[in-house]
Order: structure tokens, then sequence, then C-alpha cells
């Protein structure tokens, strides 16, 4: 038998032709049996029009590295049997003679929804009670957002009008899904041909989709990002607890069975085919990423087109890319003042974007490009080239847009390229694929064409010619497009007279003219073919007599064209790229510096108290020594503080700057599952701001929407990290609970009354009934993990669960928790019940009754993390009182003074002071209020938090006594890293204004100014600005119940 | 003490009931004998501060300013050398008395149905006796401008005393103000916009258009009334026609910079006494503001910048940016409850270059001056009302403040509130438990 070749070099090497020739003839005798393969009856005449195809003379790119410049390809039956610079055309193949032509592999769109049915859209439905529980057919998942059991080969029909969008753009196969839900079910691969869907398709069962988003899915869960990525971690675990549970049961039927789940059933394979995973930006990518590496499924990724900003995080994940061929809207700066809607960030994106394809090459991260995300396909091509003038090397563009897809589809072995024994589905053009002057003649799929834009016998009819009317001497000029002329007939330079109504056929022109000027009246009507040297025909007059004439040609159209075209400027970029790519991002990170800081009042926080007229050492992040009149050993900078005051960096125990998506999972009433970790954002410009007053770590806290709420994220504010390196991971595990007004939804609007509970009363209850299950979840796991081995196989095992997980972590005082609560008695209720269950709480949030139990709470060990002075903005705080801090603090509790805000995070030190004027508090114990105290309540005090020897170097540097409202910060250090610096500050402001000035200047020069809507994207604000204040607590993220608020 | 807790829950029922709270705190009486503040420092605002001068004050007015003043017969020396005297401070926006607790709907009064509601007056609804109100003045706060909510055009604003029996008795001037909020400019891109760029665009011009047509409305029934004052009253046009007189001042809230540059331009043409509130991106606008003497309320120094790009002190240097432009400008807390921390506003601003002399006048004396009452109150001055504060330390630094008396037109502010009240009550509780 003949043997195929293996390599380029072996095929190069022509061992194999002599073989071919055989093998084509052993090939086209088999055409015959194979149309017998098919199931389906054939009601009429049985179509037996022979398939083979010869494309001869033809420039062949076969793949993006090789090219045969006068190649010879052959086709049977849709395939490619044989493909090369000598061979053999059989005989009683149709030739196709395609000199001046190049052919190209045709285009694999790796993400569409090309022939399945759209999702339905959630109807709105105002005064509607929110819908907590899934529409459940089948054995299916819990969550209408999971639906991995669905394939949609089962639903594939093909269509036409959708086809023939992307067969214009040169797309001859498509992986196809329905882009709807958190898990989207299996794609299905096929080609854009015609006929059954059984014959379409190269790849039945694809990889599985998923995303963040819920899409139509109604059901309240998940709201946020957390939750979705909560639901997926979970829905993984339960892939796994299947796969045992059902074999347990298959070796001992002598048990209660294990339920039947066709959603778990249809995740099994996903480790070994991986997924198509859909994220709106690069920080998405990395978290998609974390999860793909914590269960090893493989990830490919569908980028959002602001890759460049994280291309060594992203290059180091070495995933798969997809990227969308979009780019940003042009910002509309027409108007004085419209460029303060746009922001520095989203200009650089503006400018950046149509080089991601480009930069992330240059990286060397392998992606492929999809038509996905287009807001107009026909954008498409423009987008494209503008990609390739920013840089792309053509080579890549082509390998993205065919053998990347081909691998990433999975078919790569029929599709992708064109070699022997794979589908013939190519690109027919006149030129150089991305050359903008080149035309795609038609795009064939499988060995047919199904997409015909000029036909191969289209006569070029542009030229100049000497037209002989009427007796005289005149020019004619056909000029433009080859399937789109213009032209007009000239007497002389001064006088010409314009051709309308031109229409071509393949081998006919037809115009009309007014020839005025040549004394003829009326219209008339001309119609020629291609002579040998120019055009005959005939043309009618204005009397209607009908006449011969005829042109000869002088010169080309084309040569013409080719002379006047100007070269046009190669794209640059002006604005910078920094970490965060928004304004105050550093181009690059601080480094950590050995420092000495002389003559300083320090305040220590620490047993030292504060020292006047003190020096502080820092060498390798650490503070290394504390006292006066310090050598500086060589190499270090010396700052001379005389005058200032030297603080711990303030820690602001309850955050929610830096995430990413909604605050709160505000669904169900227990979340202990979702983790703020998962979705921490560094490019929120409130920690910029929150460093320019002074703070240096904060705890980033779920919202307060559900008695058991979800876990927090303690991390440094290290401006210009990743999400993983803002992170302190030594600080112990915490999640936050909420009682009162916002989790029995008090102030949610009438429809929200049927979530329990909705007392005080049930809230205790949820707890109670949480934790009871919980303990009894771990003796299960307990005693299952005491069986023998036999044992363990035959038992079906007790479900891993997230949510119990967390709360076993509580019980086992390994998870700290951090309550929102206001009125004294649910707070007893809490201390009690934790006591019940022998843990203890580590603080109280807000807790602005806290004062009425302060001995209580001491006595149990909680602290309190406390407004300064907010009270009155909803009933369940009309008893709070300004002096609750300090009272608290006399009768020993531990408290803590914290934002809730971005506003109030930069400014901390100005809160503790207010427990001086209420309440008598010393400065030095305000302080701490902001800084060794919230340290201590977050496991954290051993690293930060005060000025002692061996803490890291979190510090900062006032102008003025930090308990002044005068003082100002200086300097704000974490690790012994210089990350804020006000001097820099005010620098950076003339540069940053500077650079968005030139921004404006080239949107406004590109003269393109949008009305589309382009929402948020890469870059642009967050999509808050205010106060968070209790209400943002609780409404962010409310479903549709939230607003925004200011 | 149970007599105490009875009074909580009656007040809890009130509260539940839907009905208005009230505080316990008697108003001070009037001003019955002279008083003779001695030898304290005065920051009387309009003259600088005087060390270690007296400050006599009777039947509710200052009468000397002076070292060492002989007080006429029967007068209440009070020896305040150390401490100092402030003029009450003015907060220029709060729903002080309108709204009690936000979420409860019941206990809000601030804003009328409709878009064009020149009509109300925020003094109808003043409760005097909201709890709000003494931990208010308990920080140095003697008079607010209380404010209606809304879209376009709010109403009028009433100058409230936080002390007094009833809203009239309370009331500095129950006619302050009409306020205007200006339509959006800003186009909005985050991901909650429903509306295009255009849309929006379209959107703030119909909106602009209502607004002219309100006045356009309000101006034709002021020249028909001029005509014929039999002609039918029109309750809301009737209200505006002190406008067009130039006798009521026209607060117009406008944050960016294109809403400023538009307000501007409204007031001037249609001649209006008016002021430029909210103002967060008036540091845009600090040429166009001095160029036609417009007077500016800043909103919250406390505050964020008011964009992405902008300076992380945008809202702490905008007074100090405005007093170096020549604008004058007053700063309030567009709050109801944190009405208290309006001297820690002034205070940041001057962390961030403004003098201290200009802060404590952003929240006195020109204030006074917008609303025309600065012949009354603002500074320590013979002939004003003695409506001030004895502090015992700066009053803009929550360090050291310390509001230790206050008197409004002469009389002595009762300075407990509820929080005081509930702090003691609960010191008790821990004292008779350490036994």
């Amino acid at each position: 038998m003949t043997k195929v070749p293996h390599t380029l070099a072996e095929w190069r090497a022509g061992r194999y032709l002599f073989d071919m020739a055989k093998r084509i003839i052993l090939i086209l005798l088999a055409v015959v049996s194979i149309s017998f393969a098919g199931t389906t009856p054939e009601l009429g005449i049985h179509d037996k029009t022979p398939t083979v195809k010869a494309f001869v003379n033809a420039r062949i790119v076969q793949s993006p590295a090789r090219t045969i410049e006068n190649g010879t390809m052959v086709v049977a039956d849709g395939r490619i049997v044989a493909i090369g610079g000598s061979v053999t055309v059989p005989g009683g193949a149709t030739v196709f003679d395609l000199a001046g032509k190049t052919i190209y592999p045709a285009f694999i769109d790796p993400v569409t929804e090309y022939g399945v049915p759209n999702a339905e859209r959630p109807r709105r439905r105002w005064g509607e009670a929110p819908r907590y529980e899934a529409e459940r057919a089948g054995a299916d998942a819990w969550n209408d957002a999971l639906h991995p059991e669905l394939n949609w080969v089962d639903e594939f029909q093909p269509d036409s009008k959708e086809a023939d969008e992307l067969l214009a753009l040169g797309f001859a196969t498509v992986q196809s899904a329905r882009l709807d839900g958190i898990l989207r079910g299996r794609s299905t691969v096929v080609t854009l041909g015609e006929g059954l869907p059984n014959d379409l398709i190269l790849k039945a069962y694809g990889r599985q989709f998923g995303s963040f988003d819920k899409g139509s899915s109604e059901q309240q869960y998940p709201s946020s990002q957390m939750g979705a990525i909560a639901l997926i971690r979970q829905t993984l675990l339960d892939t796994d607890w299947y796969d045992k549970a059902q074999s347990a049961y298959s070796r001992n039927p002598a048990q209660k069975a294990p339920e039947t789940n066709r959603a778990l059933e249809a995740m099994q394979g996903v480790r070994t085919d991986g997924m198509v995973f859909e994220t709106a930006n690069a920080l998405e990518i990395l978290r998609a990423d974390r999860i793909g590496r914590e269960f090893s499924v493989p990830m490919i990724m569908i980028g959002g087109g602001n890759e460049y900003t994280r291309l060594a995080a992203i290059k180091q994940s070495g995933v798969d890319l997809i990227l969308p061929l979009e780019f940003p809207e042009t910002p509309a700066v027409k108007d004085i003042g419209d460029e303060y809607d746009v922001t520095l960030g989203q200009l650089r994106h503006w400018e950046w974007a149509p080089f991601n394809a480009y930069l992330l090459d240059s990286a060397g991260i392998e992606f492929a490009f999809t038509t996905h995300g287009l807001k107009n396909t026909k954008d498409f091509w423009k987008n494209l080239r503008t990609a390739i003038s920013c840089g792309l090397p053509a080579q890549t563009a082509l390998a993205a847009l065919t053998s990347v897809p081909a691998r990433i589809a999975g078919v790569d072995d029929q599709v992708g390229t064109l070699e022997q024994n794979k589908l013939a589905s190519f690109v027919l053009t006149d030129g150089d694929l991305f050359d903008e002057k080149t035309h795609i003649y038609s795009v064939w799929v499988a060995g047919e064409k199904r997409h015909e834009e000029i036909k191969l016998d289209q006569v070029d009819f542009r030229g100049n010619y000497t037209l002989q009317i009427d007796h005289r001497a005149v020019t004619l000029k056909l000029t433009g497009d080859i399937t789109k002329l213009s032209g007009k007939i000239e007497i002389d330079s001064a006088t010409s007279m314009t051709l309308t109504d031109i229409s071509i056929a393949p081998d006919v022109i037809a115009f009309s003219a007014v020839l005025d000027s040549l004394g003829m009246d009326g219209t008339t009507r001309f119609e020629a073919r291609r002579s040998e040297n120019g055009l005959v025909g005939f043309y009618v007059s204005a009397d209607g007599g009908k006449h011969q004439w005829s042109a000869e040609r002088i010169e080309t159209a084309a040569d013409e064209k080719k002379k006047k075209t100007p070269e046009e400027e190669p794209p640059s970029r002006i604005s910078r790229l920094t970490s965060p790519n928004i304004a105050y991002g550093f181009e690059t990170p601080p480094t950590q510096q050995s420092v000495l800081i002389t003559n300083a009042t320090i305040w220590t926080s620490d047993e030292a108290g504060v020292l006047e007229n003190a020096d502080l050492l820092v060498q390798d992040g650490k503070i290394r020594a504390i006292g006066s009149d310090l050598e500086a050993p060589s190499g270090v900078l010396t700052i001379d503080a005389s005058g200032m005051h030297v603080t711990p960096g303030i820690i602001d125990e309850h955050s929610h700057i830096a995430i990413a998506g909604d605050v709160n999972e505000g669904t169900h009433a227990v979340t202990a599952e979702v983790r703020i970790g998962d979705i921490v954002d560094p490019e929120d410009i409130a920690i910029y701001r929150e460093l320019a007053g002074g703070t240096t770590a904060a705890q980033l806290l779920h919202g307060s929407a559900n008695p058991i709420g979800g876990q927090a994220q303690v991390v440094k504010l290290r401006w210009g990290a990743g999400p993983e390196a803002m992170k302190m991971p030594e600080a112990p595990n915490g999640i936050k609970f909420a009682l009162g007004e916002n989790v029995k939804q008090s102030n949610w609007g009438e429809r929200y009354t049927v979530r329990y509970p909705q007392t005080r009363m049930g809230v205790e209850t949820i707890i109670r009934d949480a934790f009871q299950t919980a303990r009894e979840y771990e003796q299960a796991h307990e005693q299952f993990g005491k069986l023998g081995k036999g044992d363990r196989e035959r038992t079906i095992p007790p479900r891993q669960d997230l949510l119990m997980d967390a709360l076993v972590e509580v019980l086992n005082s390994n998870m700290f928790v951090h309550c929102h609560a206001y009125v004294q008695s649910e707070m007893l209720m809490l201390m009690r019940l934790a006591e019940d269950f022998g843990f203890r709480l580590a603080s109280f949030e807000h807790v602005l009754e806290g004062y009425k139990i302060a001995d209580e709470m001491a006595a149990h060990g909680v602290g309190g993390g406390s407004f300064a002075d907010w009270w009155a903005y909803k009933f369940e705080v009309y008893d709070a009182i300004p002096y609750s801090p300090a009272l608290m603090s006399e009768r020993g509790v531990l408290v803590s003074i914290n934002s809730d805000s971005p506003e109030q995070g930069r400014r901390l030190n100005q809160e503790a002071a207010k427990s001086i004027m209420y309440g008598g508090m010393s400065p030095e114990e305000a302080l701490k209020m902001v800084t060794i105290n919230p340290a201590r309540q977050l496991g954290i005090d051993r690293y930060t938090g005060s000025l002692a020897v061996g803490k890291d170097a979190d510090f900062v540097i006032w102008s003025d006594n930090p308990l002044s409202m005068y003082a100002v910060a200086q300097q704000t250090w974490i690790d012994g890293r210089k990350y804020f610096d006000i001097e820099n500050d005010h620098k950076m402001r003339e540069t940053l204004s500077q650079e968005k000035s030139e921004l404006v200047q080239k949107v406004l020069k590109t003269g393109e100014s949008s009305g589309r809507k382009d929402r948020g994207g890469p870059g642009g604000p967050k999509p808050y600005s205010g106060q968070y204040d209790d209400a943002f607590d609780l409404w962010i993220g409310a479903g549709e119940g939230g607003y925004y608020h200011d | 003490m149970t007599k105490r807790i009875l009074n909580l829950v009656a007040l809890l029922a009130l509260v539940l009931s839907g009905a208005a709270s009230a505080h316990d705190y008697v108003p001070g009486a009037p001003q019955s004998q002279p008083i003779l503040l001695k030898g304290g420092d005065l920051y009387t605002v309009a003259a600088g501060v005087l060390p270690h001068t007296d400050l006599l004050f009777e039947n509710g007015r200052i009468t000397q300013i002076g070292p060492d003043i002989i007080p006429p017969e029967n007068t209440n020396v009070i020896d305040i050398s150390g401490k100092r005297v402030y003029p009450g401070l003015i907060d220029m926006a709060t729903t002080l008395g309108l709204i009690e607790i936000g979420e409860v709907r019941a206990t809000n009064d601030q804003t009328e149905q409709g878009r064009v509601t020149p009509e109300v007056t925020a003094a109808t609804a003043y409760n005097p006796d909201s709890e709000l109100l003494p931990t208010v003045r308990s920080n140095g706060i003697t008079t607010v401008l209380v404010y209606p909510g809304g879209s376009l055009i709010q109403g009028r604003s009433s100058l409230m005393n936080l002390d007094g029996w009833t809203r009239e008795d309370a009331a500095e001037k129950p006619v302050a103000a009409l306020h205007v909020t200006w339509p959006r400019t800003r186009i909005v891109t985050a991901w909650w916009m429903q509306q295009s760029p255009e849309e929006q665009k379209k959107e703030n011009a119909k909106n602009r258009d209502e607004l002219s047509k309100a006045f356009e409305d309000a101006h034709a029934y002021y020249i028909a009334k001029k005509a014929d004052p039999s002609i039918p009253v029109d309750l809301r046009w009737e209200a505006m026609l002190p406008v067009f007189d130039r006798e009521l001042p026209v607060i117009i809230y406008a944050n960016d910079y294109r809403q400023i540059e538009q307000a501007i331009a409204f007031g001037r043409k249609w001649n209006l006494r008016f002021i430029i509130a909210g103002a967060t991106e008036a540091f845009r606008a600090l040429d166009l503001l001095k160029e036609h003497n417009v007077p500016v309320i800043v909103r919250r120094v406390l505050d964020l910048p008011p964009g992405q790009d902008d300076p992380y002190d945008a809202a702490f240097t905008l007074p100090h940016l405005l007093h170096e432009a020549g604008v004058p400008f007053a700063i309030a807390t567009y709050s109801s409850w944190a009405s208290r921390n309006l001297p820690f506003h002034a205070g940041m601003a001057v962390a961030f270059g403004l003098s201290k002399e200009e802060g404590l006048r952003s929240i006195t004396l020109t204030p006074a001056e917008m609303l025309g009452v600065d012949g009354e109150i603002g500074s320590l001055e013979v002939g004003k009302k003695a409506t001030l504060v004895v502090a015992a330390g700066d009053i803009l630094d929550m360090m050291s403040h310390r509001v230790e008396m206050m008197f409004i037109e002469g009389k002595s502010v009762d300075l407990n509130d509820r929080h005081k009240e509930l702090y003691e009550k609960y010191q008790r509780k821990h004292w008779s438990e350490d036994k």
C-alpha cells in the first residue's frame, strides 16, 4: 500500500511522487464505492456528478510556512488527493487554470454560534419575586447556568444566511456552540458546506465551552463573578465525586443509589478534552487559568483584547488564546469637555488594542482569531489588516486563521493546511491574501465552490482605450475595482463626460453616457466585449439607431494605479504602557530599597510608644532597627524626616476596593463557598488613592447581603502587582457574616420577601442549621476516611461541598469570622451561637451598638471593627454613637476603625482621630485602631501593623501629627518599596495630562468619532465612584434590584 | 432611668408608626441678661483673631468686643481664658429636619413629586425636634441651609438655626434660595448605562430645554404679573417672582465642567443672582467663575476625585484653588447626620493649601454673604446676632475640636444630645457590672 509522507522534508524529496500517481488512481476508483456510504434514502435520481477536480498553475500557500509557486492540487470527493509542484493531472478531471491566482487554506473560526439556536434572553418581569430555584428538566444540573450535557451537534442545522456571511470572509469551517451560560455544552465542528448536517460535521463532540457569565439563566445564583467561579469549582469537584459514587454503587448496589446527573456525566471527559473559556479581559484569563490549574483542565481562552497589558503572566500561564478581531470604538472627543468622559486608560487602550496581536506574537504567545465579538462582521478584514499594519507578521495572521484554530478545534487532521487527505477547503485570490488590493475570488468548502465574489473568467476591463465614435477618436478611461468600475470619455484634458450605469458580466461591459460635448443628443447606451486588442460592441444613440464601435487599449489601469499609491505611514503609539494600564500606573515597579529615616517622630503602635527624634532602618523589606542616632550602612538611602512623623502603614480591616465585579453574591442566604480571593482586581485606582492616604493593607470583604457570606482576602496595596502578588498568603483565612436589615432584606424592595430569613430570629436559625450540618458533614467525612480501602471503594463517599468545607474551617478555628452587625441582640445571639459550637468570632463589623455589650464582647473575645461616627441612615443604626469605639476600648474590646468606603479608606487616620473628640482616647491609642489593632483582628500582627524590628517595612511618612486634620502623607512604603511619594505624584500629573492631550489630538486627527455604545471596557472607570456605605454593601450585586449608589 | 427607657420605647413606637421622632433637649430661652465672655481668643472672621479679648452680648446681639469690657449690671460673666470663640458654623447644604432615617420612607420629606417644583419650601416640613439636630450642633454648627431634593427645579431652601421650639422660631431665613439641578452633561459608559452616548446627549439637551421652558414660563408670568397683579395665581411661578427681581438667589447644582459652563451662561442670560453648587470640577472652570464673579458652594472636601484620571486630592485642593483664583466659596456637606463633620471638611482644605482663616470663613461668613444674612450672622462683630461657639481647641481639627458652649441669638443652647445620653447610659451599665 502507498506510504504517506510524514514530513515536509520527505515530501520535498519527491520520494513519493511515483507512489502518488498510483494512489490517485486508487482513490478515483474508490469514489464510486464511497457514495454508497450514506444512510439517507435518495428519493429521486441519484447524483453521480464527477467530483474530481484539478487546480493547476496556482500559487499554493499550503500552510503559513510552505508555499508552492506553481502547483497543482487534485481534489476528489472533497479531499485533496494530491498536491505539489509536479503532480500529474488525472485524466477525466475538471481542470481549473489558476494562472495568476493564489490559493490559501480556508479559515477556521473556533468560536461561533453557527447553526445552533439562539438563547432566549431573560424577560424583564417587574414586581415578580426573584427565582432562587432552577427550571429542572431531565436529570440536569441544579443551576440553570450549567448545561454541560448539551451537545450542540444535536441541535446543529446549516444556516445559509449565516454561512454566506462567514464564507464571504474566507471561512470554511467553524466550531459552534451556543455561547450562553457558565458551562455551555460541547461544541461541534462543522464545515460551511451545503447538505445534510450529517455530512457537514468534522468533529461531532468538540470541547466544553464555559464562561463567568450566567447568560440567559433567570435563576438568582450566581449573581457575581466570584459566585460563577465557585459554581465552576464545585461542579468540577462534583464531577469527580460522581464518578466515585457511581463506581462504588456499581460495586455494591446494596446502598441508596446516588443521583443520576447528566451534567456531571457529561463533565467526565473535561480533563482530557479541555475547555474553551470566554473571558472579557486579561485578568479574567488569569482567573480562569487558576481554576484550570486547580483541576488540571486545559484551558483555551477567548480573550478580551487587552492581553498586551499582561503579556508575561499570560505567557507563563501557557493557555491557548482565541482573539476576537474587534477593537475599541474611537472615543468621542469632538466637543470641549468630552475628554473628561474618557479616561486615559480608555484612550491608551484605543491606541494599543490594534497592536495586541502583534505584541502577543512578539512575546511568543500563539493565538487564533475569531469573528466572535465583532459588532459588525464586515469589520473583520479591515481590522485584520489593521493588526497586520501594526506589525503582526502575515504568516502569523494566516496561522491564526488556519492552522492554529484547526488545532484548537481539534480538526487539524482534516483542515487548516492544504495537504494530502485533508479537505479541499480553500480561498482563491488574485494576490497576497492580506494585501488591500487583493480580491477573494471564491471560497471552496470540501471541493465545492460555496462563495463566489468574482468569477474566474472575469475580464479585467480597466484601462485606457482609444474609442472611435461618430468618426472621432476620443479616450475611454475605465478605472476602479475590477468588479466595480467607473469611467469617462475624454475629448481632451479639459472636456470629459462621465459614464453612468456601468455594469459588467464576466465578459460584457455596458454603460451609458450623455455625449453632448460630442454633439450627440440624449443618452447613449453602450455594450461591448473584450477583443484581441481592446473592446468591440454596439451603441444605441438617442434616435434609436444601433451602431458598432470599437476601442483600442492604450495602458492598463493597474499599472497606473501602482504608480500613484502613496506609502502609508506605519501606525505608531504615543501612549505609555503602565502597570496597571491606567493613570498613575507604574512604568517600572518600585524596587526594594535599604533606607534610613532620621530625626522623625516615630509612632510605633508598639510597646515602645511614640519616639521623638528617632531613626528607622529598613533593609530587605524588613525593619532592622529603631532608635536614636542609627548609623546608615553603606549604600543605604537616608531620608531626613525632621519635623515629620512616621507611623506603621494603615490597615483597613473592612474594604471593598480592588474587587472585580460584584462585591456580593447576594443571592443565597449562605454563600460560604465564594471567595473574594478569586476576583482580586489590581487595576482599581482606589488602590493608589488609598496609598496616598497612608493605607498599606486591607481586608477585602464580601458584602453583607447574606447571613453567611463569602470568604475574605487580605491584601497589601502593592500597586502595579498582579492579583496573586497583592495577596498576603500569611494571613489566616477569613469569612464575612452579616446580620440584621441587610440579610433579612428589609430595604430590598417589596419583591424580596421570599428568601429565608426575613427576621432576626430566622437569621439565628439559618446560621445554626448551617453549622450543625457542617459538623455532621465533617463527621461523615471522618467516618468515610476511617473505612478500609476496599470498603471505601464500595461505599458512596460523602460529597465534598465547598460551602461546608468553609464552615468546618470556622468550626475548627481555622477561619476568622468577621460579622457585619449593628444591634446588640443580634451580636449577643451570634456570640452565644459561636460559643455553642466552640469557636470564637474574630470581629463584628460596623458594630454600632457594640458599646451596649462591650463587656460581653470582651468576655467572648470578639473584636470590633467600627465606623467612627456613622448613624441614622437606616433604622437599625438609630442607636449608633460615635463614643462607641472609645467605650469598647475602655472595656477591653480590641477595636479597629475601618472604612467600608474607597473615600474613607484614604484617611483612616482622621476617622481614628474622631475617638479623641468622642470619648477622649489618647492619640496613640487612636492610631492603634488603624494599625496594630486591625492587624491583630486579621491575625497578621506578626508581620505588619506596628513598627518593630523584624516586621515588614510597611510605613508612612506624614507632614504632621498623623491624628491631626492637617497631616498629609508624604511617602507610603510596603515591604521596603516606595509605592507612593507625593513629589512623584505631582510630577506624574504633568506627564499624564500631557499624554492625555496628545492622545486626544491623535483621536481628533483620525477624524473618526462614534456614537456607538462601548460600555466600560479595559482602562475604563470602575462602575462606582462614591462611598459604598452600608447601602452599597447591600445593593451592589443584588441582581436587577441593585442600583448605582453615589 | 426607667422613665428614660419608657421615653425610648415611646420614641421607637413613634418612629415605627411613621411619625417623626422628637428629641428631649429643651430649646434655649431668649437671652434675659447680658453675657460677657471674658478673656477668650476671638476668631472674628471679619477682623482676624483677637487674642485675650472680651465679648459682650445683650438681647441676642453682640454689643461690645474689646479688652477688659466693663460689664453692665446683672451680667453673667463667663471666664473663657485659653478658649476660643467662633461664629456659629453654617452648613450650606443639609437635609436635616427633612430626613430622619434615610431608609425609613415615612421619615423622609425631602423630595416632592415632579421635576419642576419651585413652589415647595423646606421649612414647611422641617422638624425642629429631629434627634439629628443636637448631634450636629454639638460640633459647632449653629445654622444650616435645608434644601429640597429633586431633579430640575427642586424648590426653595430655608436657613434654619439648630435650636428652636418650632420651625418658625428656628428659622433664620425661611425662604433662602431657589434650588436648580443642572441637567447631566457627562456621557456615561459604565456597564449599567443603557443609553448610547448619542442618546444620552439627546436626553441631556431635552432636559436643558425643559429647564429653559420653565424659566421662560416663569418669566412670562413675571411680566404679566407686573402689568396686571390680578392675573390668576400659578403657585410655581409665583414662587419664582423674586428670582427675576434678583432678590432670591438661585443655587444651581452643577458638578462637571460643562454643567458649570452652561449654568453660568444660563444665570447670566436670565440675569440671576446665582451660585454654582456641587462644583466638583470647578478646578477646570476657575477662569470662567472668576470672570463672571460667580460664588461657589463646594460639595464636600472629604470626597473622591471626580474622574479616574484626576489627582487623588482633587477635592481636597479645590477650596485652595478657588481662593487663589479669587472665587468666593463656601463648603457644604450635602448630608444629614454627617453635617456634624462640616468643620473637618474645612480642615482638610487647610491641610491641602488653604489658610486656616479662609477655611473658617468658608463655613461662616461667606455662606452668610451668599444668602444675604451677613449683617446678622457669620462673624463676630458688634451689632450682629450672638450666634457663636466657645471651643477649647481648634474647631477645624478633630484632634483638638471641643465645643463647650453655644449661643444662638444669645440663647444658651443645650449641648447634650442622643449620643452623649446613650454614652452616659451605657457607661452606667458597665460600671454597675464592675461591682
